[in-house]
């Protein structure tokens, strides 16, 4: 592995950017997920005589995806703490136990869609199920590219260890995870909740 | 096992483990509240969706501040300036796409135009709304036929909703009036049909009351149906 | 079988129409064979390892301006097919057409590719060539925040590129549907064919491409200034470029979210924007026009930068009023997120909803009409030098303001009513783009064309091609204002002869062809340039006597920029530091310099596959497509090794040997040749050729 030989202002300042530079990806990211709120927004109701969310969302299978997705978080955040001290093993422990929650969140809402499209109420449906499932599947496919990334991280940090370049990943993909539980938030809000109240 | 690890200062950020334990806290009792206000309808609906938005908002406050260290960052504070740029384009966006597409069906026609189409073509929903008089599409259908200068069954009984066919098994073209007289009197909003030979017409049975029709050329060849309501 | 394999091709989709063979022959084959005849002359490794893997943004720059050049003569062509048929329309029949020489079919696909060409492949194009070469060299930056992530981008957009060329190729069709391909018509059921999805991915993978570039112009701007410079202190051509980026991030993703909906009605048959089960098709041009607005604003922000560098230089006085021109640039960056329903005011939102953006969209000309202003200002009492640079923004200045009025005509909602989608709106949009636009982009590249090629360029035929331009756009759009107030709509193919527009757009044709001159005229000054590099050789770094730091360095600029970042104290550093008697002395120092990177090719081709994929249904394409994006990104982001040091003495070395090439360098003597002068040259060598064949078989 390569030894540092510039200064450590260097590498700093080129943490910063890099950090500075994955925010404002975030940033672009939210405004993506906003265009398919809006949708969701405008389109919710257009059901064409099929079944709307109140009567097809279970509130309490939502209620579980939302703590589970906020445990992960939390975890993360810890699994960020033992990095910045250098614990490996904690590192593994933490983040292991992220990468398990938000898998089984994966796990549930797969569930919930299989059973729509079993019922006959998938995505061709109407619009309120289009929007429905590309807003929720689009937050799903992020939680799947945070898993595998978090997955590739850990195995390198397993096998070679934590250095800089791996915790700065690590702080990165933090970063991503915590931005995806705040859209969840919402989509937990605007999709579910609401759904019983408009 | 490395422990030269040096801290980056990604995103600046100086956290502790209590931090993200309030933050963790915090944001249960910013899901569970809402959660139970809603599944016990403490309130009425237009409140309890300012409620749970405002949780919503809450929650999101407490996690950029208690998970994503927001605010500390040493100056100039980027992070913090594009995410509140974001966050007002996202209102922006939001807004301005709820505001311009409910105009947008309000000024689709005038509101007297759009209510007969929906009713008389049995639109389900426009716009997310429910429209027309017959939700979930028509009821039954009653047949009555026009054979040999005869109308049969020359009464029906149907509800609001049900469909009347009739059907011309006769020779000529028999063109359906309304009432008794000459005069074109109308059901519904229209005046009736006519039906070529082998041909059949439908009728949506929107209006309750009793009505006759009889046919243009051969007033005695005439029927009557009762509409009520279910 | 077969299915599996190819998806949806089939022979059929090779090209049997003389339009589609002639687009082969002209957009496919001449650039692969122009490739060949390069790899060549100068070889595979030269091309691989100087250019295409090069994370030099000014490499990256060049590239950029030849791609752009490339899709400018297309788009151009475009134009001209166009005017051509409007022309001939009511009176000829032609190659199977029902009027003029062109289908209907045909018409449509071809305005559609000019405005998708124009907007994303030429004007993007050199708006980022230009950013990438000049804005690392005003902030005294060496590269951008992220090399790999600059190639990427490039990779990506050259992937749109190949994309809305090889339909002519493979499958025949395009879009026929107006360059931002509005539901209902864009759907499945009133565009079956793989036209619209060539749209869709070909901007998709462009538009993704462009946001990296965003986020990383970004970075570079906020966070690697030279020591010294804060924002305020920042040239305006680079506060252009950051408000065009901030811009950039903002609405792309709005671009992306979109196209990926539309791609969803069309894949996965869902609801959004179709006519049936729901969909609403106004949602679509609601959501197309939030990022199609401010996209106008992220093409022209640079190119007022270019203008704000060139009027303080050819006035040889420092700008009138930076804060205020900073303050303009934001101003129009603020409020060009809230104008995107003036776009379609006839949907029927109602009068509230249309007062409200019809006056903010009035509002946004106070802070451009403050940019103008400013420039106005600087002029005054300067000591104005005519030169090439300085006629493209005195042009700019007439047309965009013809522009920028007829939009505020627009702005009207009850004007707009009678103008919305008629010749006087195309009239309008053209004179902005091309006023501002394009003129900005061809001032600056005649302005820092000595520090990137080492030479400038001939003035001469510089003037001749910039007064075409303006001639041919006065004939080409004046008729054009007229046209839409006489009630002429846009994208027209046909109309009767009785409306007595026939000579309307005859002249708009025969204007078109004053423009192809003029665009022929500036390929002839570039080579023309060439050909006389001694005698126009910038051997100072600084032709103009610039203000701004990229006049620093050396002409080209060795691949680090400067040895020594010199530390900022105000504005115009350049210009700052010449007073005080030059710069700083040089102080050498070890230079990181990141290595060349075949990765970003690796992930544009990987997602070029994908998306050529996903036009043809090629299911198994797709997986492998994806899968290699993701191997390659891991395989790239978890590689340490990207950086080598250039040590100082190594640095030194570099910088003495330049400043023994320059110092015996000796500039040639003598005016810039005339166009005429080239027209003999030219036509002596090429009767050299058929010279050179005859003597080999004749005697």
């Amino acid at each position: 592995m390569e030894t540092e030989h510039e200064p450590k202002g260097h590498e700093a300042a080129s943490d910063d950017r890099v950090g500075f530079g994955f925010w404002v990806y975030l940033m672009t990211d939210l405004l993506m997920f906003t265009v398919l709120f809006a949708c969701f927004a405008v389109l919710r109701n257009n059901t064409f005589g099929g079944p709307t969310g109140r009567e097809l969302f279970s509130l309490p299978s939502a209620l579980a995806e939302t703590l589970i997705l906020l445990t992960s978080s939390f975890t993360a955040g810890l699994g960020m703490l033992a990095a910045r001290l250098g614990n490996k093993r904690q590192v593994l422990g933490w983040f292991g136990v992220t990468f398990l929650l938000g898998f089984v969140f994966l796990v549930l809402e797969l569930k919930e869609f299989v059973t729509f499209v079993y019922d006959g109420n998938t995505w061709h449906s109407n619009a309120s199920l289009s929007s429905f499932f590309t807003l929720v599947g689009t937050h799903g496919l992020h939680i799947t590219f945070g898993l595998l990334w978090m997955g590739v991280t850990l195995a390198f940090i397993w096998k070679r260890g934590l250095d800089s370049h791996l915790v700065r990943k690590l702080t990165l993909l933090s970063l991503f995870w915590h931005f995806l539980d705040i859209v969840w938030i919402f989509i937990f809000t605007v999709v579910y909740l609401m759904a019983f109240l408009v | 096992m490395s422990n030269e690890v040096r801290i980056p200062k990604v995103g600046s950020h100086h956290g502790t483990v209590a931090s993200y334990v309030i933050g963790f806290v915090l944001s249960l009792i910013f899901t569970l509240v809402p959660y139970y206000l809603l599944v016990h309808k403490t309130f009425g609906k237009n409140a309890l969706i300012v409620t749970i938005l405002v949780f919503a908002v809450l929650q999101m406050a407490v996690q950029m501040l208690f998970f994503l260290h927001l605010g500390r960052e040493k100056k100039p504070r980027f992070n913090l300036a594009f995410l509140g740029s974001t966050v007002s384009i996202i209102l922006l966006i939001i807004v301005g796409s709820l505001w311009i597409m409910s105009h947008l069906y309000h000024g689709m026609s005038a509101m007297n135009v759009t209510d007969k189409v929906v009713t008389d073509e049995a639109i389900y929903q426009v716009n997310g709304v429910q429209a027309g008089t017959c939700p979930g599409g028509t009821g039954k259908n009653y047949e009555v036929m026009m054979m040999d200068g005869r109308v049969t069954p020359d009464h029906i009984e149907a509800h609001v909703c049900d469909t009347l066919i009739i059907v011309n098994h006769d020779s000529p073209t028999r063109n359906i009036i309304y009432g008794s007289g000459n005069n074109t009197e109308t059901y519904a909003g229209q005046p009736g049909p006519s039906i070529p030979r082998g041909q059949s017409a439908a009728i949506s049975l929107t209006e309750p009351g009793t009505y006759t029709f009889h046919d243009k050329t051969l007033s005695t060849m005439s029927g009557a149906f009762t509409v009520t309501q279910k | 079988m077969k299915e599996f394999w190819l998806g949806r091709l089939s022979l059929h989709a090779l090209p049997h129409e003389w339009f589609t063979i002639g687009g082969t022959i002209g957009f496919i084959l001449m650039p692969l064979v122009a490739l060949a005849i390069l790899i060549r002359i100068k070889g595979w490794k030269w091309l691989w390892g100087e250019w295409l893997t090069s994370v030099d943004p000014k490499k990256i720059g060049i590239m950029y301006f030849i791609v752009a050049g490339f899709m400018l003569l297309r788009g151009g062509l475009d134009a001209l097919m166009v005017w051509l048929q409007q022309a001939l329309a009511p009176s000829t029949s032609v190659l199977g057409a029902a009027h003029g020489y062109l289908s209907s079919d045909h018409f449509q696909q071809i305005f559609t590719a000019h405005g998708n060409i124009m907007v994303f492949f030429v004007a993007m194009g050199f708006v980022f060539g230009l950013i990438n070469y000049i804005v690392p060299l005003q902030i005294g930056a060496r590269d951008l925040a992220s090399p790999f992530l600059n190639t990427l981008g490039f990779w990506l957009y050259v992937g749109g590129v190949v994309m809305v060329n090889m339909f002519f190729g493979l499958g025949g069709e395009y879009a026929a549907t107006g360059w931002l391909a509005v539901a209902p018509l864009s759907e499945t059921q009133f565009s079956p064919g793989v036209g619209v999805d060539y749209w869709i991915w070909s901007l998709q993978i462009s538009g993704i491409g462009t946001t990296l570039a965003g986020i990383n112009f970004i970075m570079t701007i906020l966070k690697m200034r030279a020591p010294g410079m804060t924002l305020w202190k920042m040239p305006l051509f680079t506060w252009g470029s950051l408000c065009s980026m901030l811009m950039v991030v903002a609405i792309f993703p709005l671009l992306t979210a979109t196209l990926f909906l539309m791609f969803f009605d069309r894949y996965l048959g869902m609801h959004f924007f179709t006519t049936a089960l729901g969909g609403n098709a106004m949602m679509y041009t609601n959501l197309i026009w939030m990022w199609g607005h401010p996209e106008v604003y992220v093409l022209v922000l640079p190119a007022f930068g270019v203008f704000s560098e060139v009027v303080a230089t050819f006035s040889r006085k420092r700008i009138a009023s930076y804060t205020s021109q900073v303050v303009g640039m934001l101003g129009v960056t603020l409020f060009a997120l809230s104008v995107w329903l003036h776009h379609f005011f006839t949907m029927g939102a109602g009068g509230d909803v249309n007062a409200f953006f019809g006056v903010m969209t009035m509002v946004i000309a106070v802070p451009t009409s403050v940019l103008v202003f400013g420039w106005i200002a600087t002029m005054h009492k300067g000591r104005i030098r005519f030169s090439v640079p300085m006629l493209w923004f005195l042009g700019f200045i007439g047309i965009f303001a013809l522009g920028g009025i007829s939009g505020v005509v627009l702005a009207v909602p009850p004007a707009d009513f009678q103008l919305h989608n008629s010749l006087f709106l195309v009239a309008h949009f053209h004179s902005n783009v091309i006023g501002g636009v394009l003129f900005g982009i061809f001032a600056g590249i005649n302005y820092w064309f000595p520090k990137i090629a080492g030479f400038r360029l001939n003035e001469r035929i510089g003037k001749n091609a910039f007064w075409c331009w303006i001639v041919g756009f006065c004939l080409s759009f004046i008729p054009m204002y007229i046209l839409g107030i006489m009630g002429a709509t846009r994208r027209l193919d046909h109309y009767d002869a009785s409306t007595g527009w026939q000579p309307f757009y005859i002249m708009m044709f025969i204007g078109g062809l004053v423009i192809a001159a003029g665009v022929a005229l500036q390929i002839i000054q570039v080579i023309a340039s060439f050909l006389q590099k001694r005698r126009l050789a910038d051997l100072t770094g600084d032709p103009w006597d610039g203000r701004t730091l990229e006049w620093a360095t050396s002409s080209p600029p060795p691949s680090y920029n400067l040895a020594a970042i010199p530390e900022v104290t105000t504005r115009d550093a350049f210009y700052e530091f010449k007073n005080q008697g030059g710069l700083p002395k040089t102080q050498y120092e070890d230079i990181r310099v990141p290595y060349n990177t075949a990765s970003g090719i690796y992930i544009a081709g990987f997602a070029f596959a994908t998306c050529f994929a996903f036009v043809w249904h090629i299911i198994w394409l797709v997986v492998v497509g994806i899968l290699g994006i993701i191997v390659c990104v891991i395989a790239r982001t978890f590689n340490d090794n990207i950086e080598y040091t250039l040590t100082a003495a190594e640095v030194e070395k570099i910088e003495e040997d330049r400043k023994k090439r320059t110092e015996s360098q000796v500039l040639e003597d003598g005016e810039d040749m005339s166009v005429w002068e080239f027209m003999k040259i030219a036509i002596v060598w090429a009767l050299g050729l058929i010279g050179f064949k005859r003597r080999v078989h004749g005697n």
